[in-house]
């Protein structure tokens, strides 16, 4: 084939040949440009570290919405949800305290629902598999005979990546004043959920 | 065919002389003098064929040219296929939505827009009735669009009694993470959320609060909000400031 490529781009020899040829080659050169962009893209670091960010960030939000939802008629039921969005220590304490909570919230007969305002991830180290996130939540609280109480919530969290994906390894609420003023800003690392 | 009799004569004779004695001119030499006209010479058609018995018919010559078109068209058309469909993919795959935000992805803007917003959200709710026109000047370098309208209502109490009640608001931002940062039309944008502890002394304050009042007087609160920052030049300004109400 080679042999008879080269007889044919021979010029003068067949215009017509050589110019489908030159097309072949050019098309060679297109098709080799667009297999390596295709495969830089897609081997792209920026990219994976990008999209680990968004599935740990829907991981956070994830979690701390579960967290924060508990229905007194299906504890149950939520506390194993709770179970799954964590791992590590932060799940070894809800396991813990389980039967003592499942028993408050069922005398209380409180239904806590929840939605995630905001959120957003202040570190990710994907080759260790951990992530820091700050979530603003909203709570609602329905308790019988009573009003319901909406409040909000800042939280800031720990992820740890598993095998069954992103899960929340420890979670705090932000307390207020504590650093009314005086410290640093800007210093998220300060974080209470640490072991 | 355009090629004349008088010139596919010459090629021939041509061809005849490198294939001949010469050893030092590799490649044509290598070739036997018989062999020379049969297969690589499929645009020797025609008549000037037909002068020798040796010559492959005519008609197969025509045919093999042919096949030999068809397969260089059907190639051409395969890898540009390929081509075509492998940018298409590369574009895809560099117009995610993952890809596009460059929170964390890019570090050093991460951390400038994380700071700036750190900054601005620090001096925009800081009020010291002392000197009120340090918040007014920090509005006017720091707000842009709705921001102003949005931070000059967020304050607006604050202003007003401000000076009477002897005011001072300390703001501190305590955490700052960026959930996006994109650009488009030429435009950088992020967005960031804050939360941010409040000291005042004897009134509200600003944004979204769980207050606590303490005995000197002081009361604190927490805030959070999220903000969306643009980049105008050098400097980053507020654009919109979301106390989630």
């Amino acid at each position: 084939m080679r042999e008879r490529v080269r007889a044919l781009v021979r010029p003068p020899k067949d215009p017509v040949l050589a110019a489908a040829v030159a097309l072949l080659v050019a098309a060679l050169c297109f098709a080799a440009w667009g297999g390596w962009s295709w495969h830089a893209a897609a081997d792209d670091g920026a990219r994976a570290y990008g999209e680990s960010r968004d599935r740990a960030l829907s991981a956070a939000e994830q979690g701390v919405q579960n967290l924060n939802t508990l229905d007194h008629r299906n504890v149950a039921q939520g506390l194993s949800t709770w179970q799954r969005s964590t791992t590590g220590e932060l799940r070894k304490q809800l396991a813990d305290g389980r039967g003592e909570f499942e028993k408050q919230v069922k005398a209380a007969k409180t239904v806590t629902r929840a939605k995630v305002l905001s959120a957003a991830l202040y570190e990710l180290d994907e080759r260790a598999g951990r992530a820091g996130a700050v979530v603003a939540v909203r709570t609602t609280v329905n308790a019988p005979k009573q009003k319901p109480t909406t409040k909000d919530t800042r939280m800031r969290c720990e992820l740890t990546r598993t095998s069954g994906g992103w899960k929340l390894s420890a979670l705090a609420q932000v307390p207020v004043g504590d650093s009314a003023g005086e410290s640093e800003p800007g210093t998220s690392d300060q974080d209470q959920g640490k072991e | 065919m355009p090629t004349t009799r008088h010139l596919l004569n010459r090629q021939r004779r041509l061809a005849a002389r490198t294939a001949e004695p010469d050893t030092a001119e590799s490649p044509p030499a290598e070739r036997p003098p018989g062999d020379r006209r049969t297969p690589h010479a499929p645009t020797q058609v025609g008549h000037a064929d037909a002068e020798q018995g040796a010559e492959p018919d005519p008609v197969r010559a025509r045919r093999r040219r042919n096949r030999v078109l068809a397969a260089l068209a059907l190639l051409t058309v395969l890898l540009g296929a390929f081509a075509g469909w492998a940018g298409a993919r590369a574009g895809e795959l560099r117009d995610t939505e993952a890809v596009r935000n460059s929170a964390l992805t890019d570090t050093a803007r991460t951390s400038e827009v994380k700071g700036k917003v750190t900054e601005a959200v620090n001096a925009l709710f800081s009020y010291d009735h002392a000197a009120p026109r340090k918040n007014r000047d920090a509005a006017g370098r720091l707000l842009t669009g709705p921001a102003v309208a949005q931070h000059a209502r967020l304050l607006d109490g604050l202003r007003k009694q401000g000076e009477k009640q002897k005011l001072v608001l300390t703001t501190t931002v305590t955490d700052a993470a960026v959930e996006r940062i994109s650009s488009a039309d030429g435009k950088d944008r992020a967005r960031v959320l804050v939360f941010a502890d409040q000291r005042s002394t004897r009134t509200g304050a600003a944004g979204r609060t769980d207050s606590a009042a303490a005995d000197d007087g002081s009361a604190y609160a927490g805030a959070m909000l999220a903000v969306d920052a643009v980049r105008t030049g050098a400097s980053w300004r507020i654009n919109s400031i979301d106390t989630f109400d």
